[in-house]
């Protein structure tokens, strides 16, 4: 989610002995060195809820939400006061996000130790408390300076966490309540807090986009993160719809934000793939082909998790756009992949009309809930067009005339295609297609430009195109 | 609604049905008109996350030529601007929406000529009067006896999830600026009878006071019209939204349908018993006289007393499915497209009912409204035991021909479709008709016999098959030569491509999930 910047890990000797490091609570040390050094990642381990680090653990011991004010104020502002670069209203605010952190924290800490009255909910909303303390330190006057944002974007990405365990708690207990619908409840009840989660980072997503400040420190940096925390979580609500009004306000502001190389690749990878996703539901595979191809070509060669889900999406693109099919050698790197489109891509290569079928039968369900289905269903054209292809390269030459290069047989018989395709889907008596639908075919064929010819319906031949464009794109 | 409106034409258009019922009548609902159009492309009615319920008389209204002002108003008007009767407490604004609105209600009931200006209050001191009543007793206006202090989220709840996204990250929500002043001020009783709970509201004085004021108001908007001589609300108080199902107590067969704004009245609620002999009613009664408007809106308050009452059984499924099949026969489909939704729904509960019929319906809708992300979805709900069912395999198989373009198999499927599944193939089949002529004419050279259109293309027979061609095209296409009738498929160009084009453009329909 966000890079450590090594180079503000650990405080050098000579530094240490200039911060008047505390020995209690190594949480506030992190703090103070990221101040320090500016460094947005050190903060945001600071911010984040890892029940299992020693040092969270250790800043829930020693501290409770009432003393922390002055605890803060004597540890950390004071004895730092030369060093830092905090306000005193930006650190009023800090004391406020700590104590919400400090709450949010312990709720965490008692559902860990299932004591009495935790809860998922109570999590969620204890973390949400604490999100919109620290949004207040970004929208107030004496904000927070923009290289402090990795801090938001844990804050965002935890609040997506516990919303979802949260929905989850919900729907697990059934209280399902009723308004004043006319109707049945829906299911739009069992995203409540994955929704008002997402309404939170909108505000996130507004304070990235808003900021004026110039740029070298503007908060307009945590545009694509903010973005694409909020598609993440708009594809988990199922409301794709409104990733829409997020793309339109960017546009909006485009002429305000850096190019989108400038930006850490790996906010624009997440960014391109979740738009070409975006594209490729609204069939529009085009587009969608190039913000996907952008993605890959950006991605980390290691992040075979994510190199994997954009494949997921640019093959059925290529199979639509260009009739490409994946290499072996590309699907052997993944191997889910593999299994999705090496069946599916050997049958149309061959012109295997019920293999594909079959295949399509089997993967169906997995195809579906990755919203592939449809475009690969297309696929069947192209194994069609090679099945047709075949019958017309069986056709052989016309006889050659005084030493011209022989031509093929441009001219094939409706009832020949028929044929092939008989002996494809080992047609019996009662599912074989009738000359009608071959034609039908054919038609569709021709007209999607997959075959260059037409149907002389009353002598019921095929007439294809010459020198070599009956296929266009085969060679034939 | 448009700022730029002059506010006198802007209420006008707004205005809706309350004002005009006489207080004495004692039905106990506002008899809302019910949707004669079965025009399904006109977003005309209301859909469930919407607003208010169109009054059939507000196009007219909005055409009413602009009203000439007597001078006694007008003198009036100067009146309210004039600087000595300026009340500190009362903003200009405020003043102003008031003064608008006194002088639209007037002008709506006639009353401009009649109505003694001079005497009239002027609306700063209407609105500090009626602000000195409310705070002296708070209670006087709880029409509905028990305050409800979730009704305010419930209201926007259905909302929410979209409105409240909009990344130019306002405060407060669009529909909050801009409806809430007009719409539900213009709903309430004519200000000069100084009706308790008439408050006029400020936006920018952010007051729990003014927010529990107006929520009351609303509250009691939907019920005291209805029945101020019945049983007096303060002796029958209503239950809480999320205190549970209300149990009803009405014996009445019939009920006109009403939008709820607020807690549902008992007495006004029918129980499972008598709601089932209602539904024995409307089936007798739609077959005998088959008045679609008559039964969509029982059919839509038999609907709304099950969901307050929480009723969930075979009957309540039954009660949609039944609406859903007359809704498809009057191709109703914003109707249908509500009961499909809930349908879905209570299907996954397993209640009973005609599920594989449903989704059949399901998948066809879609492909008629062409939204591909609900297909994927509707796909994903088929189990491989559905699959075995006649007629969800029909509609897969519609499907996947079209998909594929393989025209002549959708139109022999389209001849032979189970259950109502017709009444929404009808709703696509002349445009997937110009996509095979596309394809067609792209094909086939020089020519076709009609014949052949006719029979690849599911027509009835020939003249319509030709009649249909004329209808997109010139006569030219045409050609009788030998006793039979060709279309010129070589000629006909681009002509069905840009009809098709025309056609596929994305279907709009009001109320889809």
């Amino acid at each position: 989610m966000f890079d450590l910047d090594s180079r503000a890990i650990s405080v050098s000797a000579s530094q240490a002995n200039r911060v008047r490091l505390t020995m209690s609570g190594t949480l506030l040390n992190d703090f103070i060195a990221a101040h320090l050094y500016e460094s947005g990642p050190r903060l945001a381990t600071v911010f984040t809820p890892d029940i299992y680090n020693d040092n969270l653990q250790t800043f829930h011991e020693l501290f409770e939400p009432i003393g922390l004010p002055d605890d803060l104020r004597d540890k950390v502002f004071l004895p730092n006061k030369k060093q830092l670069k905090v306000s005193k209203a930006e650190q009023k605010v800090w004391v406020e996000v700590f104590v919400e952190y400090w709450k949010a924290v312990n709720e965490l800490f008692m559902y860990q130790n299932r004591q009495p009255g935790a809860s998922a909910v109570v999590i969620f909303n204890a973390w949400k408390k604490f999100v919109n303390v620290l949004i207040r330190g970004y929208s107030s006057p004496s904000s927070f300076p923009a290289w402090t944002l990795p801090c938001l974007y844990i804050s965002g990405k935890y609040l997506r966490v516990f919303a979802i365990k949260a929905d989850a708690e919900v729907v697990s207990q059934g209280s399902a309540s009723f308004g004043f619908q006319d109707d049945l409840a829906a299911d739009f009840e069992k995203n409540g807090n994955l929704e008002e989660a997402a309404r939170i980072m909108n505000r996130m997503f507004t304070l990235c986009l808003s900021d004026r400040a110039p740029i070298e420190d503007s908060r307009k940096w945590g545009i694509y993160n903010t973005t694409n925390l909020l598609f993440k979580t708009y594809f988990k609500i199922n409301s794709v719809g409104l990733t829409k009004n997020l793309l339109r306000a960017i546009n909006a502001q485009s002429h305000d934000l850096p190019r989108l190389e400038a930006f850490p690749k790996s906010h624009i990878v997440t960014f391109e793939y979740y738009v070409g996703v975006i594209h490729f539901l609204d069939e529009n595979y085009i587009e969608a082909e190039k913000h996907l191809t952008s993605a890959w070509r950006m991605c980390h060669r290691q992040a075979l998790k994510n190199r994997e889900l954009i494949l997921t999406y640019l093959i059925p693109c290529h199979l639509v756009t260009t009739h490409t099919l994946p290499s072996p050698r590309l699907l052997a790197q993944f191997p889910r992949l593999e299994e999705f489109f090496r069946p599916l891509s050997n049958c149309i290569r061959k012109g295997d009309l019920v293999g594909f079928d079959r295949a399509m039968t089997a993967g169906e369900e997995e195809f579906v809930k990755r919203r592939i289905y449809l475009p690969l269903e297309r696929g069947r054209d192209i194994a069609l067009r090679n099945l047709f292809r075949k019958v017309f390269i069986a056709g052989g030459f016309e006889e050659a005339k005084d030493g011209q290069p022989p031509i093929r047989r441009t001219r094939v018989p409706v009832a020949e295609f028929a044929a092939a395709l008989r002996i494809g889907t080992h047609a019996t008596a009662r599912t074989r297609v009738d000359t009608d639908e071959v034609e039908c075919l054919l038609a569709n064929l021709i007209y999607k430009g997959l075959m260059k010819g037409y149907i002389a319906r009353e002598r019921g031949i095929v007439v294809l195109s010459k020198n070599n464009s009956a296929f266009p794109g085969t060679g034939v | 609604m448009s700022s730029s409106i002059p506010p006198w034409r802007a209420t006008a258009s707004v205005h809706s049905a309350p004002t005009a019922f006489p207080t004495s009548a004692t039905p106990a609902y506002i008899p809302v008109q019910a949707r004669r159009s079965l025009n399904h492309n006109k977003p005309t009615y209301p859909t469930t996350n919407g607003t208010t319920n169109q009054n059939p008389s507000s196009p007219a209204d909005a055409a009413q030529p602009r009203v000439a002002f007597p001078p006694p108003v007008r003198s009036y008007v100067q009146r309210c601007f004039a600087p000595e009767n300026e009340i500190p407490s009362v903003g200009n604004t405020e003043m102003q929406e008031k003064l608008r609105q006194v002088i639209t209600d007037a002008a709506e009931s006639g009353r401009l000529h009649t109505i003694d200006w001079d005497k009239l209050q002027l609306p700063q001191v209407m609105i500090q009067n009626e602000r000195n009543k409310i705070l002296a007793n708070p209670s006087v206006s709880s029409w509905a006896g028990t305050s409800q202090p979730s009704s305010p989220a419930d209201a926007s709840r259905k909302r929410k999830s979209t409105d409240n996204l909009d990344p130019s990250g306002s405060a407060s929500p669009p529909w909050r600026k801009t409806n809430n002043r007009n719409r539900f001020e213009d709903r309430v009783t004519y200000p000069t009878t100084g009706k308790k709970n008439h408050i006029k509201l400020d936006e920018s004085s952010k007051s729990k006071a003014n927010l529990e004021m107006r929520r009351r108001r609303f509250e009691g908007a939907g019920v005291n019209y209805g029945n101020p001589s019945t049983s007096s609300p303060i002796d029958s108080p209503r239950p809480e939204v999320d205190q549970g199902p209300v149990v009803g107590r009405s014996p009445t067969l019939e009920k006109n349908y009403f939008r709820l704004t607020s807690a549902p009245n008992p007495d006004t609620v029918r129980p499972l018993p008598v709601l089932k002999k209602t539904l024995d009613l409307l089936k007798k009664k739609w077959k005998k006289e088959g008045n679609y408007g008559y039964i969509c809106d029982q059919f839509k308050s038999l609907r709304q007393d099950l969901t307050v009452q929480h009723i969930r059984n075979e009957f309540t499924v039954n009660v949609y499915e039944i609406h859903a099949r007359i809704a498809l026969e009057k191709g109703d489909l914003g109707e249908y497209n509500q009961c499909q939704t809930q349908l879905r729904v209570l299907y996954a509960q397993k209640l009973g009912g005609n599920p594989t019929e449903f989704k059949a319906y399901r998948i066809l809708y879609f492909i008629y409204t062409r939204n591909w992300t609900a297909m994927n979805d509707a796909l994903a709900d088929v189990t491989a035991e559905d699959k075995k069912d006649l007629a969800v395999k029909h509609a897969l198989d519609v499907r996947s021909a079209l998909a594929l373009g393989n025209y002549h198999r959708f139109f022999s499927l389209y001849l032979d479709t189970p259950n109502m599944g017709a009444y929404l193939m009808d709703m696509f089949v002349d445009r997937e008709r110009l996509s095979a002529l596309a394809a067609i004419c792209r094909a086939y050279k020089p020519d076709v016999q009609i014949r052949f259109i006719t029979e690849e293309l599911g027509f009835e027979s020939d003249e319509q098959a030709a009649r249909f061609v004329l209808e997109q095209s010139s006569p030219e296409l045409l050609e009788e030569k030998q006793g039979t009738v060709k279309l010129l498929t070589g000629k006909a160009g681009l002509l069905f491509e840009n009809a098709k084009a025309e056609a596929h453009r994305v279907v709009d329909i009001k109320g889809q999930i």
